[in-house]
């Protein structure tokens, strides 16, 4: 599991310290960056970070810019008093309020960091081989062309290309002679099958 | 030198290719380097790419002579066949003979190791007897003051650009046999062979990765610019 990472953009050196203390004492996060102005804020593209906590009173036609520019990848969390209206050009993850106790900070945090890391869990588990692909499977390991099984299949020769990639991806097997054996061993084809259509 | 080793063992089959034999006492690699007729830079350089991925000093790399080049990659391939493949080669037959339960499996495997086998003989035969000649008589042309036709023609004939393209990655069918193993095959009963077997698998990958950096990285680029430098002198006159 990869670490949470936070930049945090606030002026005031307490609040700052604050709000790291309390970041810290969530297991693998770590604040890997802290601005107290907006003008530094152009090295911001320089950095790779999950979240970005930043107090809105920083923003201004410059740093909006920049904000917007790395926010498609970063997720945003405002740091402000509960009064403060946040700007509609940005699209934010979460609030966290000067008034909030240090319970309610945390169970903000916890929820963004666990919602991350569902997400990034969901995209490595190994997706399983569907019926279509295995259609398509057995073809290749029979020795037909693309064209050939999408003549067969009826469909076109980029379809077949295209299960072709999600195979080798799903499998993490790439050759024609591997997926060959693939099906063998899974016994979508017969050992005595292959190379029929060569012949 | 013996620190080259004890730092990393994989060097060990490096030093092979080098011709240097173990045995060398304390004597530094310079010293042992300069016993063997070989380039000490360019051994330390080679070693050190070999070692570490990140480590590749492709400039320094391509200052060095063709010759040299070819030769390490010509030992290279002498490695792979009369060392590499054959070890693996008799892992998969000791598999075929110590499994009762799914013999058939492991013949596949075998099969597929064999048509590789073959792959991997055309593709460094085809360096052996038509690029790395080519490229050492271009060197050679290079190298001379006399402007010589026959260099032309010869480049009209073959290009190191044809020999990019044709250079197929070859790795790939290894990954599929080290993926098939790991993920899909029914575990034999005889798991210390699986895995010896994945092991060489693993070196012989990493070798030819190596290798075929050095070729696409190095030897490819260098002849490209003395391909250029040619065609230039001749436009020229």
């Amino acid at each position: 599991m990869c670490k949470a990472t936070f930049i945090i953009i606030e002026k005031s050196y307490l609040i700052r310290k604050g709000l790291i203390s309390i970041i810290e004492k969530i297991p693998n996060t770590q604040v890997i960056q802290q601005f107290d102005n907006e003008d530094d804020l152009k090295i911001l593209v320089n950095f790779e970070s999950d979240f970005i906590i930043i107090n809105p009173n920083l923003l201004n036609a410059n740093t909006l810019e920049i904000i917007k520019k790395i926010a498609k990848n970063i997720q945003l969390i405002s740091l402000s008093e509960k009064s403060i209206v946040l700007t509609k050009e940005l699209e934010w993850t979460a609030q966290i309020y000067l008034e909030d106790t240090q319970n309610s900070i945390l169970k903000k945090l916890n929820t963004l960091i666990g919602n991350r890391e569902t997400k990034n869990v969901k995209s490595e588990v190994p997706e399983e081989i569907s019926k279509r692909e295995i259609d398509i499977l057995k073809n290749i390991a029979l020795g037909y062309s693309n064209k050939e099984i999408a003549d067969k299949l009826f469909i076109s020769t980029h379809t077949v290309v295209t299960h072709r990639k999600n195979i080798t991806r799903k499998l993490g097997i790439k050759t024609v002679p591997g997926l060959t054996i693939y099906a063998i061993l899974n016994k979508i084809i017969d050992i005595n099958d292959t190379g029929k259509s060569k012949s | 030198m013996a620190d080259v080793i004890h730092t990393n063992y994989f060097t060990l089959s490096v030093l092979n290719r080098f011709g240097i034999e173990l045995g060398f006492g304390d004597k530094s690699v310079e010293e042992v380097c300069k016993k063997n007729n070989v380039d000490v830079d360019f051994f330390l350089e080679i070693v050190n790419a070999f070692i570490d991925k990140d480590y590749f000093p492709k400039k320094h790399l391509q200052t060095f002579p063709v010759k040299l080049i070819t030769d390490y990659l010509q030992k290279t391939h002498d490695y792979y066949h009369k060392l590499k493949v054959p070890e693996i080669e008799n892992l998969i037959e000791e598999m075929v003979d110590s499994c009762y339960t799914q013999k058939e499996n492991i013949v596949l495997l075998k099969k597929f190791f064999n048509d590789y086998k073959q792959e991997l003989l055309n593709h460094t035969h085809r360096e052996e007897e038509v690029v790395f000649p080519y490229t050492l008589a271009l060197e050679k042309a290079y190298n001379s003051e006399e402007l010589d036709n026959s260099v032309i023609e010869l480049m009209d004939t073959y290009s190191i650009e044809i020999f990019q393209n044709e250079h197929d990655d070859i790795e790939e069918k290894l990954l599929d046999l080290r993926n098939i193993i790991i993920k899909y095959l029914p575990q034999p009963k005889n798991s210390k062979l699986c895995n010896k077997l994945l092991y060489e698998l693993f070196n012989l990958e990493q070798d030819i990765n190596d290798h075929s950096r050095i070729e696409e990285k190095v030897l490819v680029p260098k002849i490209r610019e003395m391909e250029k430098i040619i065609t230039k002198r001749f436009t020229k006159k």
